[in-house]
């Protein structure tokens, strides 16, 4: 071989020659998939934001009209209150939420209560209902009839005070979860360090506690206002003639089919959420960055007065939530509330009433079937390809940014943008309007971005170089993939499974523009009969659906107990040989 | 037949963004060769390794291995093993599972595969542990495992990235051992990434010191700690003194009030700046009947290093304080205590001129 026969300027050339082939063709095939997932999440989630964008500055035939609709809206006094409303009973939910959150997680990690575990399962429940359920609860509650309207003092449910308790009943164990971690991961050498400078607990508390928990308290407040502002049932059940700007979006479409007027209330209602997003990045940019050094778990110390203190607190959160249940519950089984209270199924019958009837709840059972089956695998393998795909920077960058988007949209919003995309007539995907198959599309896209991110972060945590080995010993990186990446990632792939089922069973703002006549589902079922006045079949259904939750969660429980324990021979301690 | 070079890089260049990580790169290693890539943290040796492995693709330049250009095949048209510093065994296959990953894509037999296992696992003295899983092994065996896996399809070459820099000090240096002669067993093409200069001097048949994204020396390990090219090899290969001063005339050397014999020049000119280099070990307390070179000093302090001792020495006439390693059977003899005054030796053809400007 006569290497002097390599001149200068002939690596430029050999460069074009072998652009193809410097890759192997089932890396060529992967980066093929990554760029069909690009094409399906621009179908399901930027073509319809576009479009529904487009829409807030058209007139009813289309044409541009600049800001006009704004404008319309900006002039409807009745419009512009929800605004302040809708602000209003967010930032009142947010600072409740955050600040019992903190304590309930307080208490869990930094107490050394009995029955922690009970108390976290319990405190955790109402993520298993729609937030349909307390508001129902609610109405049962202190509604005109309620059993304990008295407490009110004249004031009615129905309304802010309503949409505030309901709120916090159903946000507040997202805020529990996300300060759970933030409290778990604090360093127990800053406590000791504390303690032998000789610093009182209150002190100790401020210094180091709740710096430690910052990123924590500010997530959680950006995830509950969000959570707040853009749903739908509450308001929707217990507001009343309280407008905000969710029923606002519902009342305009669906009331008084002003789809423009829809489009350019979503667009506000897109601000508060895209402002969260972004402010939630931010901090979980920062969060990271202080996680990264190790940090030495902390047993805490025992407090009687505080343990003490700390027990009423959870013991009475704990009562607030299973009353809010026992009472939607009870109310399901009672034959006429309030004067009959004899104890009957009768409620149950959905197919003697209107609003869809069982076929509501086994189409909810198919839709969140396929929702996890399809989102998991959708999502789980294209967060492989972003993570662990050689090359396409671009193509993984993209898509990684569309993934995260659906952060950003409300559920409502979202499936007004379907509408607004899928019902045109010159798009060729019309055909899948006012079927399942769109529902299950906008619910995956809707709940898009944590299991992306759950997916990503379990990968994250594989070794970088499984796929180079693998790739040395001519091993297709579908092997490893399917042979290792998979299986080492399994209990993340279960959670993002439970958490699209769940979702996908409770969820009403999202599908609510969106199911037909054949495809109606319970969650919306429990919506509409509540419209109708058959408030207990309502509240049947929604009891069905947190039934189905829980099963669905025990169901979990078990195959991953089970697969802890087949897998456990490797499991243990397996992080050291990645990481060492 | 002369050797042919198994491996040539040619003008490697790699950059990310506007950092150049590797400079104009070339080298050619012959069959069968174990080379080590040693520099400090950060000076592109890992960098290198993956280029030749295509894991990362370069920017410029060109590699050949057998022959054949390799130069932008992908990683699985290569022919090549490797084992990373972590090992990265897959935690859910057992240790046969592990060996035989890169065996099952090449139809062999059942009775092969089991057969080949077994084989590697006695190569690197681990039978019996076939069904073990990862987690259940210690880091040296983990090592070895790795170490079969990469060499299961019995590659041309065996890439090596620090694999013995997660391991404690009594395994490291055993395992040195191990790897050594398994690879003048096999006579596998191998090249080691380390930043242990212990490790490179004892295992390698040639050295490639890196600093900066470019080759400094390549060289056998004798070459590399006795005739070192550059100042920055000589600091970073074992340890040296130096003293800054120049040429004044053509057998010596002016630093700072000490003149000091020199037996060649080099291609240093009269009054050009220079640095004289002398290894600790180079360093005579114990003189004989020659006297240049002879400079008087105050014993500093004394540290035992086990078998040696290391005495840090002020030298009349010169700010720069020397290092002077003597035997343990010197120091009793000669009675060395903190403070007292010794004369020392800087022998003439032991010290090494280099270039002022050189890092
Ligand atoms: N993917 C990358 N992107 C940007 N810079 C990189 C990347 N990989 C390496 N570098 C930079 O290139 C330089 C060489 O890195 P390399 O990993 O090759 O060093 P090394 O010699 O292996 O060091 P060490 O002994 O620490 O492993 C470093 O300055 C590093 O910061
Ligand atoms: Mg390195």
């Amino acid at each position: 071989m006569n290497i002097s026969l390599v001149a200068k300027g002939q690596p430029e050339q050999m460069h074009r020659h072998h652009l193809l082939s410097r890759r192997s063709p089932d890396e060529w095939a992967l980066g093929g998939i990554l760029l069909i997932g690009i094409a399906a999440l621009t179908v399901a989630v930027v073509a319809p934001l576009y479009t529904l964008l487009s829409k807030s500055v058209q007139d009813h035939d289309g044409n541009f009209v600049g800001l006009d609709n704004f404008a319309t809206y900006v002039s409807t006094p009745s419009l512009v209150s929800s605004i302040s409303h809708s602000l209003t009973v967010a930032l009142l939910s947010t600072l409740i939420v955050t600040t019992l959150a903190f304590c309930a997680a307080y208490a869990i990690t930094r107490t050394r209560l009995p029955g922690k575990g009970l108390f976290r399962t319990i405190l955790v429940l109402p993520i298993l209902a729609p937030s349909l359920l307390p508001a129902i609860s609610l109405v049962y509650l202190f509604g005109n009839q309620g059993i304990l309207k008295e407490m009110l003092m004249g004031e009615s449910i129905y309304g802010p005070i309503g949409i505030v308790i309901g709120s916090c009943f159903w946000t507040f164990p997202h805020a529990l979860m996300i300060l759970l971690t933030a409290l778990a991961n604090s360093d127990a050498r800053l406590y000791e360090s504390a303690k032998v400078l000789g610093a009182s607990p209150f002190r100790t508390f401020l210094t180091v506690t709740l710096p430690s928990v910052k990123y924590g308290l500010i997530s959680t407040a950006f995830v509950v206002f969000t959570l707040v502002i853009t749903d739908f049932g509450v308001p929707k059940v217990i507001g009343g003639q309280f407008n905000v700007l969710a029923t606002d979006i519902y009342k305009q479409v669906i009331g008084q089919q002003n789809f423009e007027m829809g489009a350019a209330v979503s667009v506000i209602l897109l601000l508060p959420a895209l402002l969260t997003f972004i402010a939630d990045r931010w901090v979980q940019r920062r969060q990271s960055a202080m996680l990264t050094s190790k940090a030495v778990p902390w047993t805490p110390e025992k407090r009687p007065l505080a343990d003490n203190l700390f027990t009423g607190i959870l013991l009475l959160l704990s009562i607030i939530i299973l009353g809010m249940i026992g009472m939607a519950i009870y109310a399901s089984l009672v034959t006429f509330w309030p004067y009959n209270l004899n104890l009957t199924f009768k409620n149950y019958q959905f197919d003697l009433m209107d609003g869809g009837g069982w076929e509501a709840y086994w189409n909810s059972i198919r839709m969140a079937t396929y929702t996890a089956l399809f989102g998991t695998f959708f999502i789980f393998f294209n967060a492989y390809l972003v993570e662990k795909l050689k090359g396409f920077g671009i193509a993984k960058f993209l898509f990684h940014l569309m993934a995260i988007l659906p952060l950003a949209v409300p559920g409502l919003v979202l499936g007004l943008a379907y509408i607004f995309y899928f019902n045109s007539p010159s798009n060729p995907l019309n055909g899948i309007y006012g079927t399942m198959v769109i529902l299950v599309i906008c619910t995956i896209s809707h709940f898009y971005t944590v299991c992306h991110l759950t997916a990503v972060t379990a990968l994250k945590q594989i070794d970088p170089e499984f796929e180079s080995v693998s790739a040395s010993l001519k091993v297709p990186q579908f092997v490893t993939f399917w042979r290792v990446s998979l299986p080492v990632c399994l209990p993340a792939v279960l959670e993002i499974g439970i958490y699209l089922f769940v979702n996908a069973m409770t969820t009403v703002s999202a599908v609510i523009f969106l199911y037909s006549y054949n495809t109606m589902l319970a969650s919306v079922a429990v919506l509409n009969m509540d419209d109708a006045g058959d408030i207990a079949p309502a509240a049947a259904m929604a009891v069905m659906i947190m039934l189905t939750c829980v099963v669905a969660k025990l169901v979990h429980w078990v195959i991953s107990t089970i697969l802890l324990q087949k897998t456990q021979r490797w499991r243990t301690r397996v992080t050291e040989g990645a990481t060492s | 037949m002369t050797a042919h070079p198994y491996l040539q890089l040619i003008d490697i260049d790699q950059y990310f963004g506007q950092f150049q990580a590797l400079k104009k790169v070339s080298l050619s290693i012959n069959e069968g060769e174990f080379v080590c890539f040693l520099g400090p943290s950060g000076c592109g040796k890992t960098t290198l390794l993956r280029v030749i492995a295509g894991l990362d693709s370069l920017c410029s330049g060109q590699i050949l291995q057998a022959g054949r250009d390799i130069t932008y095949a992908p990683v699985n048209k290569r022919d090549f093993g490797i084992v990373f510093q972590s090992y990265a065994l897959f935690p859910n296959l057992s240790v046969a599972d592990n060996i035989g990953y890169g065996l099952k894509s090449r139809r062999v037999s059942r009775q092969n595969k089991t057969a080949r296992i077994r084989e590697l696992l006695s190569v690197v003295g681990l039978e019996r542990s076939e069904q073990k899983y990862p987690s259940q092994l210690s880091g040296g065996q983990q090592q070895r495992v790795a170490l079969a896996r990469a060499l299961a399809t019995s590659p041309g070459l065996l890439l090596l990235d620090e694999p013995l820099s997660a391991l404690d000090a009594r395994v490291r240096a055993h395992l040195r051992h191990e790897i050594k002669q398994l690879q003048e067993k096999l006579g596998v093409t191998t090249i080691m990434v380390t930043h242990d200069q212990e490790e490179a001097l004892t295992m390698a048949d040639r050295i490639v010191v890196m600093n900066h994204g470019l080759i400094e020396q390549i060289g056998t390990p004798e070459e590399i700690y006795c005739q070192p090219q550059s100042a920055f090899v000589a600091d970073f290969v074992g340890e040296m003194n130096f003293l800054d001063g120049f040429l004044c005339n053509d057998s010596q050397v002016q630093s700072q009030s000490i003149r000091l014999d020199v037996s060649q020049t080099g291609s240093f000119s009269i009054d050009s700046p220079l640095r004289v280099a002398v290894r600790p070990e180079d360093i005579r307390l114990r003189l004989n009947g020659d006297r240049h070179n002879v400079l008087n000093g105050t014993v500093l302090d004394l540290e035992f290093l086990g078998s040696k001792a290391r005495s840090r020495v002020a030298v009349k006439g010169h700010d720069q304080i020397l290092i002077a390693d003597i035997s343990m059977n010197e120091l009793t003899e000669l009675e060395l205590r903190n403070g007292q005054n010794v004369d020392i030796q800087l022998p003439r053809d032991r010290l090494q001129l280099f270039g002022k400007a050189a890092s």
